[in-house]
């Protein structure tokens, strides 16, 4: 949930100030876990290519993910939010969980295990093309350090 | 007394009833303000409508539309969309294209044989030959026709197309470039390395008009607030970026906000937001300003547009905008007009939303400076100018 963290001069509006400002509340509130969860990765899907330059965010979005790969396949409180009948749907819904859980269980410890793997792969790809730039630019530093002056 | 210029301007649609695009609705409007300057005004265009199935629909022939003869050439047959489509997934990806590979893509695009050989034999009664938009085959082949009196209305994206070697052929190949915006003349120059003498920023004037929110509101039944987008629906345009963004949004803030369309295209809301859409298709201009002078703000999610007239337009509704910020041209009359707030990811997006909607008195601010910078910027006086200037 947005709550205001900035106060707003109306008065000439100056538009890259407040965007400075939402940028930083932002940061803030991500930093806090505000903006965090599996719902904000999901919202990003179609967003992704936009984000290339942005390697904050990307990082924010592996966090995302990794909150977001495992499906919780345990047991849930069963509930009805239609009052008539609410207990017999409850009982119904109950009765058809227990019946497809043997089969479920299998279909989603199986997704869970595709998901993390595949968290696993980026983690690893994120990881090392890191480390990979870090040593290319340590090595550009030396090599310029080598150039004569001017 | 002297003969009147002769111009003809090229595009493979022809802005009309249902066939509505911004750059060919660019194209209409300056070629109908050079009429009322006294130019003679041709417009050679396909006779296609739709710009997924370029179906021949309009008859071919000539007629004359607001005091402009537009000429219908029909589409070629014959493409071999396989190749075409194989192609553009390859450029889209950004991966290496031979010249040969590229010319394949151009000429299983959209061509007219028909056009080419009107060009070549009448091109020569023309001064000037403004053509556009720039990602068109047919665009490709015409400019190579009069190459000395052709002007270049690309509408220029930082997109794969762009990078293509003979799309800079094109752009080199050409007497001049109109440009919509600095941003997009300055992505021209960075990728081609354009002699700026002849790059001109012209954009289109708009004139204002009056609006009726309240009694958009009534027809309607609506009685919360709600942002507005009018244009294409589809992914290029960023329409399901906008769809997913505004549904968490309304799930996290728990603030009761619909959403607004109005244009062509089919879309796929999520679930818990599409009763919460209202969808009203094609509508009237007036229909369209009243949409824009009732909303919080007019969102525009894409980063692909090189003017972007509805934004412009939602600023003379007195409305803000709320846009992509990945693109260079929206986010750029953001700044330069301090009209409208921009986002590159959700938690930007919800905040922006959250403080449009939250302070009035910053919408109605932010509308006004909008208003000022498109009178000031985008009157038909000003815009005329830089256009004749441009066709010198």
């Amino acid at each position: 949930m947005s709550t205001e963290l900035f106060e707003i001069d109306t008065e000439g509006v100056d538009v890259q100030r407040i965007m400075a400002e939402i940028q930083e509340t932002v940061a803030a509130k991500m930093k806090s876990g505000a903006y965090a969860g599996a719902q904000l990765a999901r919202a990003e899907r179609y967003n992704l290519m936009h984000m290339k330059k942005d390697e904050n965010f990307f990082e924010f979005y592996m966090e995302s993910l990794r909150e977001a790969v495992f499906i919780d396949i345990n047991d849930f409180e069963i509930r009805e939010r239609r009052t008539a009948f609410a207990p017999l749907l409850v009982k119904l819904k109950k009765i058809i969980w227990s019946l497809l859980k043997f089969y479920t269980y299998r279909l989603w410890s199986q997704q869970n295990q595709v998901n993390g793997l595949l968290l696993s792969a980026a983690e690893e790809v994120d990881r090392k093309y890191r480390e990979k730039i870090k040593t290319l630019e340590a090595r550009i530093v030396k090599l310029e350090s080598k150039l004569p002056p001017g | 007394m002297s003969t009147p210029p002769r111009i003809a301007f090229v595009s493979p649609r022809f802005s009309e009833g249902p066939t509505v695009g911004g750059a060919e609705t660019l194209l209409r409007q300056l070629a109908e303000r050079l009429v009322s300057k006294g130019w003679q005004v041709d417009y050679l265009t396909t006779c296609a409508r739709n710009h997924f199935t370029w179906e021949n629909e309009v008859p071919p022939g000539h007629t004359s539309i607001a005091g402009i003869t537009v000429h219908y050439f029909p589409v070629d047959s014959g493409r071999d969309l396989n190749t075409f489509i194989t192609i553009q997934n390859r450029i889209s990806r950004s991966m290496e294209l031979t010249r040969d590979e590229e010319l394949s893509w151009h000429h299983n695009n959209v061509n007219s044989q028909a056009l080419y050989h009107y060009l070549k034999t009448e091109g020569h009664r023309y001064d000037r030959i403004v053509m556009g938009p720039y990602l068109f085959a047919l665009v490709y082949f015409a400019s190579q026709i009069h190459p000395d009196k052709t002007i270049l209305l690309p509408c220029l994206h930082d997109e794969s197309f762009a990078y293509l070697k003979t799309v800079r052929e094109m752009f080199l190949n050409v007497k001049g470039w109109i440009f919509n915006s600095d941003p997009e003349r300055n992505l021209a120059q960075q990728l081609y390395g354009l002699d700026l003498a002849k790059a001109h920023v012209v954009g289109m004037g708009l004139n204002g008009f009056d609006t009726n929110p309240k009694g958009f509101r009534q027809r309607h039944h609506l009685t919360t607030p709600y942002i507005l987008y009018s244009g294409r629906r589809e992914p290029m345009k960023g329409t399901p970026i906008l769809l997913d963004y505004l549904d968490i949004f309304r799930e996290r803030t728990g603030l009761n906000i619909k959403l607004v369309l109005t244009g062509s295209g089919t879309y796929d809301p999520p679930t818990r937001l599409a009763p919460h859409i209202l969808d009203l298709g094609f509508v009237t201009e007036q229909e369209k300003h009243d949409a824009m002078a009732g909303a919080i703000a007019f969102c525009h999610p894409s980063v692909n547009e090189s003017f972007s007239i509805v934004i412009l337009e939602s600023w003379l509704a007195d409305t803000p905008v709320l846009v992509h910020g990945a693109g260079d041209v929206m986010p750029d009359h953001c700044r330069k007009s301090n009209g409208g707030l921009w986002f590159r990811n959700y938690p930007e997006f919800e905040e922006a939303l959250s403080l449009l909607l939250g302070k009035p008195s910053l919408r109605e601010a932010m509308g006004k400076a909008g208003k000022d910078y498109v009178q000031h910027h985008y009157s038909w006086p000003s815009v005329e100018s830089r256009l004749l200037e441009a066709l010198r």
